[in-house]
């Protein structure tokens, strides 16, 4: 896999031409990418398409049901970092760290993904990508802990992670695979035992929003 | 005259006014200022799941910020239904300084029938008396006896399930059988039934069947109601009142027809008709009738009348009183409380039940006994699990989270308080002096403020959540005891308010202007108070009433 010479700027008809490349080599469903649904400025290079497939893929790994990066929630994330899904457009405040005011947006809001790899890369000593797996999930479960832990509520990491979240609960797989679905149950059963078989449904719409 | 009646609107109250005036053998034209949604062809998004929508359901945030701002607050708008709401960058409005309103609003056929949150309530006489025992506003000229058998008539049509529990504060009504309460929600009624006998939680009393009326079938527990139905399970105006109206035969629809005015001869003293832009023609039409109802929504019905002033009428239509656009409201609500609910763990729900609870008003009824308050507040909520978007929230990745989102989550229970608001006179709606729409229509001003009293309510309301769920055990882990902005609970009312006397109100006991017998308002603008339950079967049942009155009146020659 080619994951060298990060790139932007591409054109639309590049970049659906590259996805269906790198869809070919690692298994990215292009239609998960919709460019022409990315504004003009936010086309991603390839590398970067690889690096949130590969963080999403540890954040929801493959287990009986495909991981996150396996259904595309790392180009969902691209597409929803475009259209400030996660309040991810907003603009960044005006003392923001150095760190993240290096990767604003035209608009002023931050860049989370141009942040998420220069982060990655930076904490891999390197390129990211060119870890080891281990050492992969390690970093991305330091980021985790670091955005949980005492002063990291600000960090970009938790947008991104939620993102990922959404774009794999919300695909086929994760959705009803991994999850129960059913849009039309007809009944509702008020008292249902707990057993381990039990999954939670992504169509509960109310726990979806308010859970 | 071209009709006999005109009706302006076609949502809730709307489509019972031309369902009602039809039946009573009156030739009626319906207008509507949007597009025609028709039942079950036009639910465009009704069946799509997550993965078929661009955005996944969460919709592209970035146009909402530019074309949605206000609509995209509604807990009802997502990437499903965003096409049953109006683009804000297209419909605006002007706020008083210092007034945060969001008006949330459907221009369609169905209006806001397709969206609402269909829960039903009767209002008792604890709320058609309120006025008159503390002195705000002025007095309902009806009590509950008026409109009992209105409830009865709109509830069997429409389909209200709910469970008979014999409260004065909120009457029982035609029920058909309740949806059922959750083990936690039953565990929470029974807490509070334990430890405060006046406190009733009960299950919400919702538009949705769960009995078929004719071709309507029963609720298939989806819980997407405002995608529309195509099982029509709920009320709304395609589902129920539309097809009744059209099989009179005597029902003519128009959409994409903006009412700009109501006409008035002041040599009769009657309206005559209304004006009106034609969209898809870009021309300006009219219509004459014998009576004009308007259902337009509270807030466009009352901006209508202000836009029909006339040199007869200089203050607007049937403004003889000057009261009209004051006394607005809009339920002041806020999360007074959300517990976690140990204990529940091995237990869950299959099924999207369309309501929650509702708690009845307790306060203020026999004892005055609100602190800083003399109205009463209501709750709605229920208990629900936790999904996979409680993993935005926690720390962890990995097989471990992924292991952890399979299952359903930790019970919470909310409850929302909704309080009465006080009519006020500085809460009104004018005119914009400067500000025109892209028709040249003026804009609406709204200047609306929640005051004392509703704050002191919300105040009770917080604390008295917070130790009712924990008293049943749970772990209270946020609560408020400010408003949110008016318009948030969705039930803006008033300024065109019913009265005895026509020098201090628009409307009489029959939704009637005072001035002008031949104009009625029954939509949410004639209410003189707001109780603390959802007004919209009390609008149904009041618009009902009224057609019946008016068609009587019509036949005596009275109007």
């Amino acid at each position: 896999m080619d994951t060298a010479s990060p790139s932007g700027g591409l054109s639309r008809r590049q970049l659906i031409g590259g996805a269906a490349i790198l869809a070919a080599v690692i298994g990215v469903p292009v239609a998960a990418l919709r460019g022409d649904l990315l504004s003009g400025d936010s086309a991603p290079s390839e590398r970067r398409r690889a690096l949130l497939r590969q963080v999403s893929q540890i954040v929801i790994p493959a287990t009986d049901t495909p991981g996150a990066g396996d259904v595309g929630a790392g180009d969902f994330v691209l597409l929803a970092l475009d259209h400030g899904l996660e309040k991810s457009r907003e603009p960044l405040p005006a003392d923001a760290p150095a760190a993240f005011a290096r990767h604003a947006r035209k608009d002023g809001s931050l860049d989370q993904a141009t942040w998420l790899e220069a982060e990655l890369d930076a904490r891999a000593g390197g390129d990211f990508l060119a870890a080891a797996a281990d050492r992969q999930a390690g970093l991305v479960a330091a980021l985790d802990a670091e955005a949980w832990g005492e002063g990291g509520k600000d960090l970009p990491w938790r947008t991104v992670k939620a993102l990922i979240l959404t774009g794999y609960y919300t695909s086929e797989a994760g959705g009803s695979e991994e999850l129960a679905f059913e849009l039309v149950p007809g009944t509702f059963a008020p008292d249902v035992p707990v057993t381990p078989q039990t999954r939670a449904f992504s169509s509960d719409w109310t726990a979806v929003d308010f859970g | 005259m071209d009709f006999d009646a005109i009706v302006v609107g076609s949502g809730i109250t709307g489509g019972w006014a031309a369902k009602e005036l039809t039946e009573a053998g009156l030739k009626v034209l319906m207008i509507e200022r949007g597009r025609n949604i028709r039942h079950q062809q036009d639910y465009a998004t009704e069946l799509k799941t997550p993965w078929e929508m661009p955005f996944r359901g969460e919709g592209d945030q970035a146009a909402y910020a530019r074309d949605y701002p206000v609509q995209m607050l509604n807990r009802h708008f997502n990437e499903y239904t965003q096409g049953h709401f109006v683009k804000d960058s297209e419909n605006p409005y002007t706020k008083a300084e210092g007034t945060d309103f969001n008006w949330f609003r459907s221009y369609q056929l169905g209006g806001r029938s397709l969206t609402w949150g269909r829960q039903s309530y009767r209002w008792s006489d604890y709320d058609f008396a309120a006025n008159k025992r503390d002195g705000h506003g002025t007095d309902w000229p009806i009590r509950y006896a008026d409109l009992a058998p209105w409830y009865d008539k709109v509830e069997e049509f429409i389909g209200v399930s709910g469970a008979a529990e014999g409260l004065a504060q909120l009457p029982d009504g035609r029920f058909q059988p309740p949806m059922a309460l959750n083990p936690v929600e039953r565990h929470v009624r029974e807490v509070m039934k334990a430890n405060w006998p006046e406190r009733c939680l009960t299950i919400g009393r919702t538009a949705n069947l769960t009995q078929a009326i004719g071709e309507r079938g029963t609720c298939q527990n989806r819980s997407i109601c405002a995608r529309g139905c195509s099982y029509g399970a709920y009320f709304s105006t395609q589902s129920s009142t539309l097809p009744a109206a059209m099989a009179t035969g005597r029902l003519t629809v128009v959409t994409d027809a903006v009412v700009e005015k109501v006409d008035y001869d002041p040599a009769t003293r009657r309206v005559t008709g209304v004006r009106y832009l034609d969209r898809t023609s870009k021309t300006r039409k009219s219509a004459t009738a014998r009576m004009v109802f308007l259902n337009a929504g509270a807030f466009n019905s009352v901006h209508l009348l202000l836009n029909s002033a006339s040199e007869a009428m200089p203050g607007g239509l049937a403004n003889a009183s000057g009261v009209l656009g004051t006394h607005i409201m809009d339920h002041a609500s806020t999360l007074s409380a959300i517990a976690l609910m140990p204990g529940f763990e091995g237990r869950t729900t299959t099924g999207n039940r369309p309501t929650g609870v509702i708690v009845a008003r307790y306060r203020n009824m026999e004892a005055m006994d609100g602190e800083g308050h003399t109205r009463g507040y209501s709750y709605q909520g229920g208990a629900l699990q936790s999904t996979w978007t409680a993993g935005k929230r926690d720390p962890g990745i990995g097989a471990d989270l992924k292991a952890k989102l399979r299952q359903p989550g930790m019970w919470r229970m909310v409850l929302v308080a909704f309080a009465d608001c006080v009519p006020r006179a500085s809460n009104r709606l004018t005119l914009d002096p400067k500000a025109v729409d892209a028709d040249g229509i003026p804009q609406l001003n709204i200047a609306f403020a929640f005051g004392k009293e509703e704050r002191a309510a919300l105040a009770q309301a917080k604390a008295d959540a917070a130790e009712m769920l924990t008293r049943a055990g749970g772990k209270v882990i946020m609560g408020f005891d400010q408003p949110g902005a008016g318009g948030s609970a969705i039930h803006e009312m008033g300024g065109a308010r019913m009265g005895h006397d026509p020098a201090t109100s628009v409307l009489n006991r029959w939704s009637q202007a005072h001035d002008i017998p031949n104009l009625f308002v029954t939509d949410g603008a004639q209410m003189s108070s707001s109780a603390c339950q959802n007004p919209s079967l009390t609008y149904m049942a009041l618009t009902a009433r009224a057609c019946d009155a008016a068609a009587s009146m019509l036949r005596e020659g009275k109007l």
